[in-house]
């Protein structure tokens, strides 16, 4: 069976002023899986997630979220397509309590107050953040608050979730229970592009890794190529 | 005849220019520095004003010679409000608003002593020129035979406007020749990047504050040349002419705000022409809400202010 | 850390339950609010005094929508609050229109003028707050430049014995009791919580499907309603206006330190710092009328300096199980 492709990118270019960020990328996600894109410091990994989730404006390529074409769309309508986004310095709502936090994905739903209740409960019960329910989000640490990003796209129930770095600076613990979460998800049905440098986390659960340097894409495949591809070594190790 | 009231107006637009222009730019050096939005930045200037004022009534000390006094003292307030105010500021959810909010509960303090102080009566800074005035053009027999219509300046406002001329040359030129002013532009620029090169942004910062304050101190004392009438409660109005200076010229840039003082200035005066005093006003606000909308960065502005 | 799987079945009422105790709370206090203001006038009690309380409560509970929930600071709010008060003294000095009817036609004049400013709400911070401020200063010179037969100019204008005072006196607390009805649905709403989001992080919510622009029109929209009430209600309880105290700044500066004092984004927060300083106010214009001012800077500057929260905010991050009784 041919898997539907959630996320594909053709070609896609983004520069500023004469630094070109982002070169011909082709990439492509497929439904029920995750995908991990790794790269040295200053390899166009943010760019690119920014150019998807629509902070960005790409110059050029296509851009087509489950065969929607969205190059030139805004954040919010890419969002509505089914797009999901965490950050790498976490943005949650800092001065309202977890549940609220939780909920507002789901706040224009026509679901009665119950069910919003126990859903958003739910999320949060999923990464372990039940207890501190009532904690305004400013009160969380930065791991704390990834977890909430997490319990947030949940509710928010996308179809592709992008991750920029979702394990910097998250303690091991609290590292697993979200790898956990994340696999949970895909067998779910979502799709992820994952960010990190956590290249160990990144091989857990990677089905297929892109290889991003000077903004294209030197090598793909899954974990065991790309961890033996020599342009990968060196452009990690070598002379980049 | 009207050429006569344009040319007046002209003339006017050029001496309050410069003084707007003025204004634009000391409130930008705290807009773009500090990010700090000083609503009090017109109570300072007022208490300029007064300041010579009552140099002059105590000392008899001509307000020229009142001007580096001013400085000084204006400077070290400023100093030290910065130290007082600014570094609890920056941990607040929103420094800008807050900041606004926060010189709004300063200029009421500063309202209020100058009332104390001096009363609720406008004071007037009694010194003059000799000659009085100068006549600048005169066009004969503008109103009729015999009759010479001229343009004339208040020899105050033409010493004011010559002030004004040297202070924005030695401004422009600190900021952009010298070290220190070098630094305050990149501090507009780029504040963490300026802190990463070494620089002590308080110690900057501060300096900024009171660089800022001294130029409202000064601008106080001009300004008494130009309208000899000193009301403790003018600032507000004079702060948001400040604003409008600075949007128009571009938050943050000082030749922005020298250029948009000017022009404004020129407008204003001209349109008192014509206009109604309150219409003419309302021009000003008019002018920067349209600015706001089709152009926020200003003439030149690169800031965005976020 | 907690163990999965500590929710439990019954979590949703006791929340409810927890829900109640708030508003019940919240509930008590405004009934005594609004008991003692009814009852002042059948005991000869001083009625500017109160009156005074109860705009001051209106306005500070009017301005928390769209500063304290949606975090847009209106330093123009006075606009609207003018606006109310001259179409008020308009309709009813020179249309003849009863005041039961133009006090509600200001407010409606308050939403008219808010849909016109609603494009400001798209700048950020410190451009808002200029503009808004701009807006206002307009506002006011228009009044004054306007033909005199109908807004009186800069003397502006008098309605004379036509008002009934005491009517006067519970329209505003008709309207007192709406704004405060509207405070306590707001904040168990959702609205109330999409205006929070929008607040805190407007990109994240819409990222998160908050129709953003759409959601903070109504928040200011209700400000400027309540505001626009406030002012009718002025014009019809004084009997006169003009266009330099309709129009003053220091009415925006008194709402948003009252509001600010007890607590934006609470909802008891206002109430209670504009009953505590408009009795401080008082007591102090009394003894002493030049260090009024004074005061009121130095309480603006130490609050933004040492409780930018507010008391009833501040209480709530120092003391975080309060927030089971404070809505």
């Amino acid at each position: 069976m041919i898997p539907n492709i959630v996320l594909q990118l053709k070609g896609l270019n983004k520069s500023f002023g004469g630094l070109l960020a982002v070169k011909n990328v082709d990439l492509l996600v497929n439904e029920s899986s995750i995908s991990g894109l790794i790269g040295i410091n200053g390899a166009g990994k943010t760019t690119l997630m920014n150019c998807i989730s629509g902070i960005y404006r790409a110059d050029s390529g296509s851009l087509d979220v489950m065969g929607v074409s969205c190059l030139n769309w805004s954040p919010h309508d890419i969002a509505r397509l089914g797009v999901g986004r965490t950050f790498q310095i976490p943005r949650v709502f800092k001065r309202i309590n977890l549940i609220d936090n939780v909920m507002v994905p789901a706040l224009n739903d026509n679901t009665d107050n119950k069910t919003l209740y126990e859903r958003a409960t739910e999320c949060l019960d999923k990464v372990k953040l039940y207890d501190l329910r009532h904690n305004n989000a400013e009160e969380l640490s930065g791991g704390q608050q990834k977890l909430l990003e997490l319990a947030r796209i949940m509710m928010f129930n996308p179809k592709i979730i992008l991750l920029d770095e979702p394990f910097a600076g998250v303690n091991p613990t609290l590292c697993r229970l979200m790898i956990e979460r994340i696999k949970e998800m895909r067998e779910e049905g979502k799709s992820f592009l994952l960010v990190s440098h956590d290249l160990t986390s990144i091989y857990q659960l990677s089905d297929h890794i892109y290889v991003l340097n000077q903004g294209q894409v030197i090598s793909e495949g899954n974990v065991d190529y790309v961890k033996n591809d020599p342009e990968v070594i060196e452009a990690y190790l070598g002379n980049a | 005849m009207n050429t006569i009231l344009l040319l007046n107006g002209l003339v006017g637009g050029v001496i309050f220019g410069a003084i707007y222009a003025l204004i634009g730019c000391s409130l930008n050096v705290l807009c773009g520095v500090l990010r700090v939005v000083n609503f009090a930045h017109g109570e300072f200037i007022i208490a300029g004003s007064f300041l010579s004022y009552v140099l002059l009534t105590l000392f008899g000390l001509h307000p020229i010679l009142s001007l580096p006094i001013v400085t000084i003292a204006f400077f070290l307030i400023g100093f030290g409000l910065y130290y007082l105010l600014i570094p609890r500021l920056a941990k607040s959810d929103e420094p800008e608003t807050s900041s606004f909010l926060l010189m709004f509960g300063v200029s009421l303090m500063m309202i209020a002593a100058m009332m104390w102080i001096f009363e609720a009566d406008i004071r007037a800074v009694e010194f003059s020129f000799d000659p009085i005035n100068v006549s600048l053009l005169v066009i004969q027999d503008a109103y009729g035979e015999g009759r010479d219509g001229r343009v004339i300046v208040p020899t105050a406002r033409l010493v004011a406007l010559g002030i004004n001329a040297l202070l924005i040359i030695v401004l422009t030129y600190f900021l952009y020749r010298t070290l220190t002013g070098k630094a305050i532009r990149a501090a507009i620029m780029n504040r963490e990047a300026i802190q990463i090169v070494g620089i002590n942004i308080h110690s900057l910062s501060a300096s900024a504050f009171g660089l800022a304050a001294a130029l409202a101190g000064i601008t106080g004392v001009v300004l008494a040349f130009v309208v000899p009438s000193i009301d403790p409660n003018g600032g507000q109005d004079i702060s948001l002419i400040g604003f409008i200076i600075i949007v128009l010229g571009g938050l943050g840039h000082p030749v922005g705000a020298l250029i948009a003082g000017i022009l404004f200035g020129l407008v204003e005066q001209i349109a008192t022409v014509f206009l109604p005093q309150a219409a003419a006003q309302m021009l000003g606000f008019i002018i920067l809400i349209i600015v706001i909308f089709v152009r926020p960065q200003g003439l030149m502005g690169r800031m965005t202010l976020r | 850390m907690a163990k999965l799987g500590t929710k439990k079945p019954d979590d949703f009422s006791k929340e409810i339950s927890a829900q109640r105790l708030k508003s019940s709370l919240w509930y008590a206090i405004i009934t005594v609010l609004i008991l003692s203001c009814f009852l002042v006038p059948l005991q000869d009690g001083n009625l500017s005094f109160m009156f005074s309380l109860m705009m001051w409560v209106t306005l500070a509970t009017g301005i928390n929508f769209i500063a304290g929930f949606t975090g847009y600071m209106p330093f123009g709010y006075v606009a609207f609050y003018g606006i109310g008060t001259y179409v008020t003294a308009i309709l009813v000095k020179v249309l003849g229109v009863s005041e039961y009817l133009a006090v509600p036609a200001a407010g409606l004049s308050g939403i008219l003028l808010a849909l016109l400013f609603a494009p400001t709400l798209r700048l950020n911070g410190i451009f808002f707050a200029i503009v808004s401020l701009s807006l206002a200063v307009v506002c006011q010179r228009l009044m004054s430049l306007l033909p005199e037969e109908i807004t009186g100019g800069s003397h502006g204008l008098n309605l004379g014995v036509a008002t009934d005072r005491t009517h006067g006196y519970y329209a505003m607390l008709i309207i007192m009791f709406v704004a405060l009805v509207s405070a306590s649905w707001l904040g168990r709403s959702r609205l109330g919580k999409a205006l929070k989001a929008i607040r805190d992080d407007p990109d994240a919510a819409d990222a998160m499907g908050i129709h953003v622009s759409r959601v903070r029109l109504y928040a200011w929209i209700m400000s400027a309603f309540f505001a626009a009430l406030a002012g009718g209600a002025q014009a019809w309880f004084t009997g006169a206006l003009d266009p330099i105290t309709a129009f003053d700044v220091l009415i925006t500066a008194k709402t948003v330190i009252y509001a600010m004092a007890g607590g934006l984004g609470t909802i008891i927060g206002p109430v209670v710092g504009t009953v505590t300083l408009v009795w401080i106010d008082e007591i102090v214009w009394q003894q002493f009328p030049v260090l009024n001012n004074f005061l009121l800077g130095l309480i603006i500057t130490l609050l933004i300096l040492f409780m930018p929260r507010g008391v009833v905010g501040s209480l709530m991050q120092r003391f975080p199980h309060l927030r089971k009784y404070i809505m």
